[in-house]
């Protein structure tokens, strides 16, 4: 804190209040890397080089003047690439100036080539400008700048080429008199200090203007696109604080300041630095800018809408609220159209986020932000609209006809986010719809598109929220085909991406919950999947409480299985939320089969088939048509069984998962059983029954879901006796045998379950 | 010669006649190693205490062998390190192995880089440079000074020297420990409480630390008391050392001043600034904070004349300058106020008022932009600063940003949890933002803890009012209307108005007619409500005619009970309809 105090100096130059960062009107500032770039010009400009060297070195001239400021070291680096003569006499020169004497860098600024119009250096070419501006600079210099200057080229020049002096020159005053102690101390603190110079040359100390911007901008891009690859939270924070403790007045560190905090959920840090990073802001905007006034008030609009999201990134959405309608108000005060329409997309994402409908404001968003010509607002609202079309069943082909359109525009400026999530979203209206080959499909095409935008730092954009949804989807897709191997590699990659603490791991996190669960209720071993209960709740009240339904039921817990149950159905037609509601559907009926009340539960079927018809839930239809059938099957009559059954079995077969799969056939086979005994040909349907079995089997033993493969086994070996068939009913029976040991939990009536 | 003071710091106050001495004793000590400011403490507190007779003048101290040998040297150095010639001084001491020239040689060079980092800053080589410069001898001092201290050869001054590097390198925490090995060392050097002082932030650090209990120990606590706004703590301790015998001491009559004016008593305050102004006459310290006084109590003569005399004194202070920036504040012409806040800043730019002062005067200006950068300087310097944060919330409050000017607010209010002005405003704010509930619990929170500009009260009653919670909104003018009665001066008689008129209305609702005449015959002492305090009057007068027809018509109903001849009253027309 003292340094900072120390570090306010009054700047000179302050007029009305406002530092201008540019004291003397100069843009550039002589540096001992600029001084390094005038020699290795004048060496090209003096010495003769041969052609193929002249030109490789030609292309290296813009990107080093305009860079930021190298060390020593690596500017030497490059150009000894492209030529190693010229590397080795800049480096002599610059050693002349660093090893000789102030007159010697004085010399040199007065033999630099003056650019004339015959010269190689045309005066108003980049390099005539850049010596000009030079020299401009060094003139305007006072004696003790230039003694500075020189002590710095000095200091530059021996950081970058090693030489006997030791490398850490502060360390050196102490050395004179190293005792044993210190000596310890110097030996503990060297290896730090190392890996911190290796690691990056950022972090040591002040850096020029260049560079800090250069180091702001990677980080920022770095944090947008792949957090991973940017600085750890702590390490960037700590670069930052020693940013802004030499320049309080760098505003864009602010801004870094508060995503950095935001990457750790940091909300009184990241408040606080957003709320900086405008007030700054609003100076520089007011600052001399032609538009002087029009840029400040803008400014505070967005301050105001950035102090919106931040809020809603925090869950705080009555406070949300409040700072948007500010920022609405605001921009409706001075006509700020564009603003505006930013507001609206935040005020219906925050509706939908409270929970009600706001489908309203989103059409008039889509409305007027294609009237003001803005395709990003634009498309987000029909994305926004799609997806609330989806969860109120809207026929799926104006949704894709949407979504087709939004595309459209999407290629047409080229807005690369927008596909990605277009993308997604398709994958979870298939998936929503039960069409999984599709929505696999999808996936794989948004996992291998090549990003459009330009690929910066090596870092192409894979961490968005669609990237997150995609992997989970097939995640969950493969968990559904009983594929765990790559289910745990989608999840380790996943796990990598998306680090526990960034902002879409909670999608993984309960995506992961649920696949183990599933898994475990499979598998029968409840005790296992119960623990992972109150982990799904506090990812999702609502999937949770399902959860434990489920658990309870299965533990024939019954009374308190019914009892959530209810309260579930209730709270979800109070949201809407169409899926969990058939799911509950189901659930209670089944609740009834184990009371052998099969009857009560038609018509909670029948709703759930109406329901999932409506909203064109194909895989949730057929789940129904599976209990019905089921229920016709105990009523009594598995002729209607049987026909409600083929109904179902082609889009499971086609669509469903592996668990459907074997459940559905072992149903069809159960159906044809119990029909064997009033169909004339009933030796040949029992071969059938038996072979539908096999194949059940097949599926329930990749699942490793040894209750049913113990149920189909046994089915089976009343079916070979039946057909006399002792050899095959001995081998089922011994494979029943085997595994009823091996469970040690008493079998459950086949009767009562599907 | 420290082992000496050392001997005498476990005294209590009763005795002044010791501590005389070991003021006097320390005064000259610190002179011969140049800490003038503690010298100017340690003499100001001496010369308030009775002269003593002159056989009991404590001896010069023993001059040890290694003393007799640096003398030349010393006094060499010192007639150079007098002429700021630091370097010079630093030179000749280079050899020298008394302890006290040890300390003049550390100390400057230790002053001989402030100084040059100083010039550095006005020819840097580039924006971004200006906060690189640095006082590059601290490394060197800090190496050489942890050497000795680890090896305990640190007297009390050079433990300061090292604590103050070590601060100026930003190691608090290890500065805030060599400071208080240096109380304990020499508990008499003021310089290394005051630095002390600057580096505790909060109450629990300040009980966690374990001070030498001395007499001085109470000045420190007087002071870190009034650092840390814990003012009625502050003014206990100050009034038990004037008690104790300090009172000509012209530091504490400052101190108690600002202390007062801390906490607002602006009355006290003044007062006591000008028994200051009395006893030093040639004194600038603190009057900047006298003519914020003077400022908040427009008194323009005292304040002008205040502000010509100490440019007679000395025009190039920051202290002049604030006040005359003040001055030209109080006349409207916030330009030139302007100007003389940014001179203190050049002369000065760690000053922290000025920089708040000068948001102030931008804002009067309505560059809110400017406003806002001179608040965040004044932040930078100081993030406890409550004022700044309070100016940068009323600047979006101008802006109409009510819910971002929250933010502010409540730091401030943070800072300040006891100043009704920051609840007052985030009430305002709150109300602005339909946060009804929210500015509720402000205003009565303001009004709680002591309403300065008895505004909460009013601002209560009238969102009560709107609210439709007529008898809280009642309540609360009740309160009001007490309150300013009580503080005895009529502050602005609109608001009482304001509040007699809904009494005598809520009175007249309730029919507690008495109660509503009242209110409304002292409606008619203010000239903006004469007419409705009237019309009041007449309506009241005019119930109480009905009420006591009705009163009859009662009577007539009892009356009919007992003759039932005349079963309808007079006004009951009904009945008669055929």
């Amino acid at each position: 804190m003292a340094s900072v105090h120390e570090s306010l100096y009054f700047n000179p130059m302050m007029t009305n209040g406002v530092v201008h960062a540019n004291v003397f009107g100069i843009k550039d500032w002589v540096t001992p890397y600029k001084i390094s770039v005038l020699s290795l010009l004048y060496e090209m400009t003096t010495s003769k080089i041969a052609l193929q060297e002249k030109r490789r070195l030609n292309k290296l001239i813009l990107p080093l003047q305009q860079g930021p400021d190298l060390q020593l070291g690596q500017f030497l680096k490059t150009v000894e690439d492209c030529c190693p003569q010229t590397a080795f006499a800049v480096k002599i020169r610059l050693n002349e100036m660093a090893d000789g004497e102030l007159k010697d860098m004085e010399f040199f600024f007065t033999t630099l080539p003056n650019p004339t119009f015959d010269s190689e250096a045309y005066k108003t070419s980049v390099v005539g400008l850049f010596i000009r501006h030079m020299l401009l600079a060094y003139n305007k210099l006072s004696f003790s700048q230039v003694y500075k200057l020189y002590k710095s080229l000095q200091h530059y020049y021996h950081m970058g080429v090693p030489t006997f002096v030791a490398d850490d020159s502060d360390m050196d005053l102490t050395s004179t008199e190293v005792t044993i102690g210190d000596k310890m101390e110097r030996e503990l603190d060297s290896p730090l200090t190392f890996c911190v110079r290796n690691e990056d040359p950022v972090s040591r100390g002040p850096l020029s203007q260049k560079q800090a911007e250069y180091f702001l901008a990677k980080q920022a891009y770095l944090l947008k696109n792949d957090d991973n690859k940017a600085l750890r939270p702590a390490k960037l924070q700590e670069e930052l604080n020693n940013m802004l403790k030499f320049n309080p007045d760098f505003a864009e560190a602010h801004y870094l300041n508060y995503l950095n905090s935001m990457r750790v959920q940091d909300i009184y840090i990241s408040t606080h630095s957003l709320l900086h990073y405008f007030d700054r802001l609003i100076l520089s905007g007011s600052e001399g800018k032609s538009n002087g006034d029009e840029g400040y008030g803008r400014s505070l609009r967005y301050a105001a809408l950035n102090l919106a999201s931040l809020h809603c990134r925090f869950g705080h959405y009555q406070l949300a609220d409040l700072a948007l309608q500010e920022a609405i108000r605001i921009a409706q005060e001075s006509n700020d159209h564009v603003c505006l329409q930013h507001c609206l997309s935040w005020l219906y994402t925050l509706e939908q986020m409270k929970g009600s409908d706001s489908s309203v404001l989103t059409e008039d968003s889509v409305k007027m932000a294609a009237h003001f010509c803005l395709p990003y607002l634009a498309s987000l609202g029909i994305q926004s609209l799609v997806q609330q079309g989806a969860v109120q069943g809207k026929s799926a082909h104006e949704l894709m006809d949407a979504l087709k359109d939004t595309d459209i525009l999407h290629w047409k400026h080229s807005l690369s986010e927008l596909i990605e999530i277009s993308l997604a979203q398709t994958i979870s209206i298939w998936r929503m719809y039960g069409k999984s080959t599709m929505a696999q499909q999808q996936a794989q095409l948004l996992l291998n598109m090549s990003s459009l935008e330009p690929v910066n730092f090596g870092v192409t954009q894979n961490n968005t929220e669609a990237f997150a949804v995609a992997l989970c989807h097939l995640a969950e897709l493969h968990a559904e085909q009983g594929l765990y191997g790559g289910t745990t590699e989608i999840f380790k990659h996943l796990k990598e991406q998306f680090p526990p603490h960034t902002q879409h791991a909670k999608l993984w996190m309960l995506c992961d919950l649920k696949i183990q669960f599933e898994k475990h209720m499979n598998d029968g071993k409840y005790h296992l999947a119960q623990p992972l209960v109150p982990a799904i709740r506090a990812q999702n009240k609502t999937e949770g409480l399902y959860r434990k339904a489920q658990v309870l039921k299965s533990l024939s817990r019954t009374t308190e299985a019914y009892r959530i149950l209810q309260k579930l159905q209730v709270h979800c037609e109070k949201t809407r939320c169409t899926e969990t509601i058939i799911r509950v559907l189901l659930s209670t009926a089944e609740l009834h089969w184990e009371s052998s009340d099969f009857s009560t539960g038609l018509p909670l079927l029948l709703q759930a088939l109406t329901l999932s018809r409506k909203h064109h839930l194909q895989a949730l239809a057929s789940r129904t048509l599976l209990h019905l059938a089921f229920t016709q099957l105990m009523l009594g009559v598995p002729e209607q069984a049987l026909s409600v059954l083929h109904e179902a079995l082609e889009p499971i077969l086609a669509h469903g998962g592996i668990m459907d799969k074997g459940r559905a056939l072992m149903l069809a086979a159960r159906c044809q059983m119990a029909l064997v005994a009033t169909r004339p040909n009933g030796r040949e349907q029992a071969a059938v029954a038996i072979h539908t079995l096999d194949e059940a089997a097949s599926y329930f033993s990749t699942l490793n879901c040894k209750e049913r493969l113990r149920d189909v086994r046994y089915l089976q070996a009343r079916l070979h006796s039946s057909l006399g068939q002792t050899a095959q009913r001995n081998r089922c029976a011994m494979l029943f045998h085997l595994l009823d040991r091996e469970l040690q939990t008493p079998r459950a009536p086949t009767d009562m379950r599907l | 010669m420290s082992k000496e003071i050392v001997t005498f710091t476990f005294l209590e106050f009763g005795d002044l006649v010791q501590i005389k001495k070991q003021l006097i004793s320390v005064i000259s000590l610190c002179k011969e190693r140049g800490l003038v400011h503690s010298v100017k403490w340690a003499s100001e507190l001496a010369f308030a205490l009775d002269p003593l007779p002159k056989d009991e003048l404590p001896p010069s101290h023993l001059v040890s062998e290694e003393d007799v040998q640096d003398l030349d040297a010393f006094a060499l150095a010192k007639s150079y390190f007098d002429l700021k010639e630091y370097d010079r001084a630093a030179y000749f001491l280079r050899g020298c192995h008394s302890k006290k020239a040890y300390f003049l040689y550390m100390y400057s060079r230790y002053l001989s880089g402030e100084k040059k980092k100083d010039d550095e800053t006005v020819d840097s080589l580039g924006p971004l440079e200006k906060g690189q410069v640095r006082n590059e001898a601290l490394r060197e001092l800090r190496v050489e000074l942890s050497k000795k201290h680890r090896a305990g050869e640190l007297d009390g001054f050079t433990l300061y020297l090292y604590g103050v590097v070590l601060r100026k390198l930003d190691l608090l925490k290890e500065a805030v420990e060599v400071f208080v090995e240096a109380t304990h060392t020499l508990p008499l050097h003021w310089g290394s409480w005051l630095e002390l002082c600057n580096l505790v932030t909060n109450i629990e650090m300040l009980k966690s630390l374990s001070l030498p209990s001395c007499w001085i120990k109470d000045f420190f606590m007087a002071h870190i008391y009034t650092e840390l706004q814990m003012i009625p703590g502050a003014l206990q301790k100050y009034q038990s050392l004037i008690e104790a015998g300090f009172s000509k001491s012209t530091y504490i009559i400052s101190q108690i001043a600002v202390a007062y004016h801390n906490i607002r008593d602006i009355d006290q305050a003044l007062a006591l600034f000008n028994e200051l102004r009395e006893q030093d006459p040639y004194r600038i310290e603190n009057m900047d904070t006298f003519s914020n006084l003077l400022y908040v109590k427009s008194m323009k003569p005292e304040l002008s004349y205040l502000a010509h005399n100490l440019v007679e004194i000395d025009k190039y202070r920051v202290e002049t300058c604030c006040v005359i920036g003040n001055y030209y504040s109080l006349r409207s012409q916030h330009e030139k106020a302007a100007l003389y806040f940014q001179r203190a800043l050049k002369l000065n730019p760690r000053c922290l008022g000025a920089w708040t002062l000068m948001g102030h005067e931008y804002m009067e200006m309505k560059n809110t932009s400017a406003a806002i950068q001179a608040y965040r300087h004044a932040i930078e310097v100081n993030k406890r600063d409550y004022r700044a944060w309070y100016g940068l919330g009323q600047t979006y409050e101008i802006l109409k940003m009510p819910f971002y000017c929250l933010y502010y607010y409540r730091k401030a209010h943070q800072l300040r949890p006891n100043d009704s002005r920051m609840l007052v405003a985030l009430g305002e704010c709150y109300e602005k933002l339909s946060q009804q509930v929210e500015a509720k619990k402000c205003y009565w929170r303001a009004f709680s803890v002591g309403d300065v500009e008895k505004m909460a009260l009013l601002k209560l009653a009238k969102l009560q009012e709107q609210l439709t919670e007529t008898d809280e909104a009642a309540q609360s003018y009740i309160i009001y209307i007490q309150e300013i009665f009580s503080c005895g001066e009529q502050l602005e008689h609109v608001e009482v108005s304001t509040a007699l008129r809904y009494l005598g209305q809520y009175y007249f609702k309730n029919k507690l007619y008495d109660e509503a005449s009242l209110c409304a015959q002292r409606c008619c002492d203010y000239n903006d409500a004469r007419e409705e305090g009237k019309a009041l009057l007449r309506q009241i007068s005019q119930v109480r005619d009905q009420t006591e027809t009705p009163s009859g018509e009662l009577f007539v109903s009892l009356s009919d009970n007992n003759t039932p001849i005349k079963r309808v009253s007079p006004l009951n027309l009904s009945s008669f309809t055929p």
